[in-house]
């Protein structure tokens, strides 16, 4: 789809048009998962998370701005979905996992970086270090970590100051750092 | 003389390629030891966070994911300036121009120092603004004070400081005091209106902003940390939040059966 075929199947959606909408849809759905997951690391959640968007997108839409770039007003919503499901689940989980044991060395023998990510281990508590964030910190960390985006489009896309988004990120990545026991 | 050195913050900048002096740093690190092996931590435990294995969605994900909500879409929220192009807001318009028309006829045709009797412009009589209009306009602009207040909030205990450089908090002190009148304004409006859940987090939300506008102007990393415990006791961001998305969904669907949060 070009610039201008996009252009018309927006305005078409904007004045209601479901099937233009779908077509939009189809078009940004995986990246709207892929960003969900990243966010979430919870499959059914990034699914919740995608269709909640997709729902505010479709209300909000006659509010977005046509010279706007729609991937990345699609992209604030998502995130900020995703901060909302992450919301709810920190306000209810009752913590069930077994406690993290930080002194617990981390296997030894690898010292290929990549496989050690890989590790089973190191996966595990790398997840259990990031259910210890907060959600506006794992936003924070997911969307400079794994989506390479600058504090500055982090701060526009959670509503936070730039110097928020910064301390959001520093937060995260020195609990994570604890977490895995790499802390100096 | 003290030798300069990074602090894991600058560190954790110069990983992500967003540090301003990247070159001195650079240097630095090739000429500090202690400094380069914090840096390998760093680095070495951010290695350790690799991108999560994301599920594959197939070419059809979009078409699924439409399917399971097309029956779910609602109301399109109208542009802002579609509000003013509504018949009664037409109308409203029409008579307060008529209004300021008479005004401007009465000054020019009555003799400075007295005051007009009766305009000699007939006046469109004010149209009734319906329950359901007035609801609506209510409940947008609560959801807009809201969403401002949320980001107030974030700022505010998301700033940072340290024990030497305590965190400079006073531009949220101005961000939370331009909410406040708005505040009062929208919880009375509530009251009187009888959305009692509406105005006590509202009530709760004035209390905070208060608080933020009379407090010191810079806070240790001890205050903030005791005031972000306080609001997470309180819930009241998630709370703020969630009653933003209400205001929405009820501006959209007045009357509606009240929720409590």
């Amino acid at each position: 789809m070009d610039a201008s075929d996009a252009a018309a199947v927006l305005a078409r959606a904007q004045q209601g048009d479901g099937e233009a909408f779908r077509v939009l849809m189809e078009r940004h759905s995986r990246r709207a998962f892929q960003l969900a997951f990243r966010m979430t690391r919870n499959e059914q959640d990034a699914e919740d998370v995608v269709q909640e968007s997709f729902l505010r997108a479709y209300r909000q839409l006659g509010r977005f701005e046509s010279r706007a770039n729609f991937a990345t007003w699609l992209h604030r919503i998502v995130a900020n979905c995703a901060v909302d499901v992450m919301r709810t689940r920190h306000a209810k989980q009752q913590r069930v996992s077994e406690p993290l044991d930080e002194t617990a060395p981390l296997p030894a023998g690898a010292p290929d970086p990549q496989r050690l990510a890989e590790s089973t281990e190191v996966r595990r508590r790398v997840d259990e270090a990031l259910a210890g964030l907060s959600p506006l910190e794992r936003a924070a960390f997911a969307l400079r970590h794994h989506e390479g985006r600058s504090i500055e489009e982090i701060g526009r896309t959670l509503g936070l100051g730039t110097s928020a988004s910064k301390h959001a990120v520093f937060r995260a990545v020195k609990k994570l750092r604890i977490a895995l026991n790499r802390y100096a | 003389m003290r030798t300069m050195h990074y602090t894991e913050d600058e560190l954790i900048l110069y990983y992500y390629g967003e540090h301003r002096r990247r070159v001195r740093v650079e240097q630095h690190l090739a000429d500090c030891a202690p400094c380069r092996e914090r840096y390998q931590g760093l680095a070495a435990s951010l290695a350790l966070v690799a991108d999560p294995e994301i599920p594959e969605r197939g070419d059809q994900y979009g078409l699924e994911v439409w399917q399971r909500i097309r029956h779910q879409l609602p109301e399109q929220e109208a542009p802002w300036w579609a509000v003013w192009t509504r018949p009664h807001r037409l109308a409203l318009a029409g008579a307060a121009a008529a209004l300021v028309l008479a005004a401007f006829i009465a000054g020019r045709t009555w003799p400075g120092g007295e005051a007009p009797v009766q305009p000699t412009v007939a006046v469109a009589p004010e149209p009734e603004i319906g329950a359901d209009a007035g609801a609506r306009v209510r409940l947008a602009a609560i959801g807009d004070h809201l969403e401002q207040s949320e980001r107030v909030l974030l700022d505010f205990v998301n700033a940072y400081g340290t024990a030497d450089q305590p965190a400079d908090v006073s531009s949220q002190q101005l961000g939370a005091a331009d909410l406040i009148s708005a505040n009062r304004l929208y919880r009375d409006a509530s009251t009187a209106a009888g959305d009692e859940t509406v105005a006590a987090v509202l009530d709760e939300l004035e209390r905070n902003l208060l608080e933020i506008v009379h407090g010191p102007a810079t806070l240790t990393p001890k205050d903030l940390e005791q005031i972000r415990l306080r609001l997470d006791a309180a819930a009241l961001l998630f709370r703020v939040r969630v009653l933003s998305e209400q205001m929405r969904e009820r501006e959209l669907d007045v009357p509606i059966a009240r929720k409590t949060i």
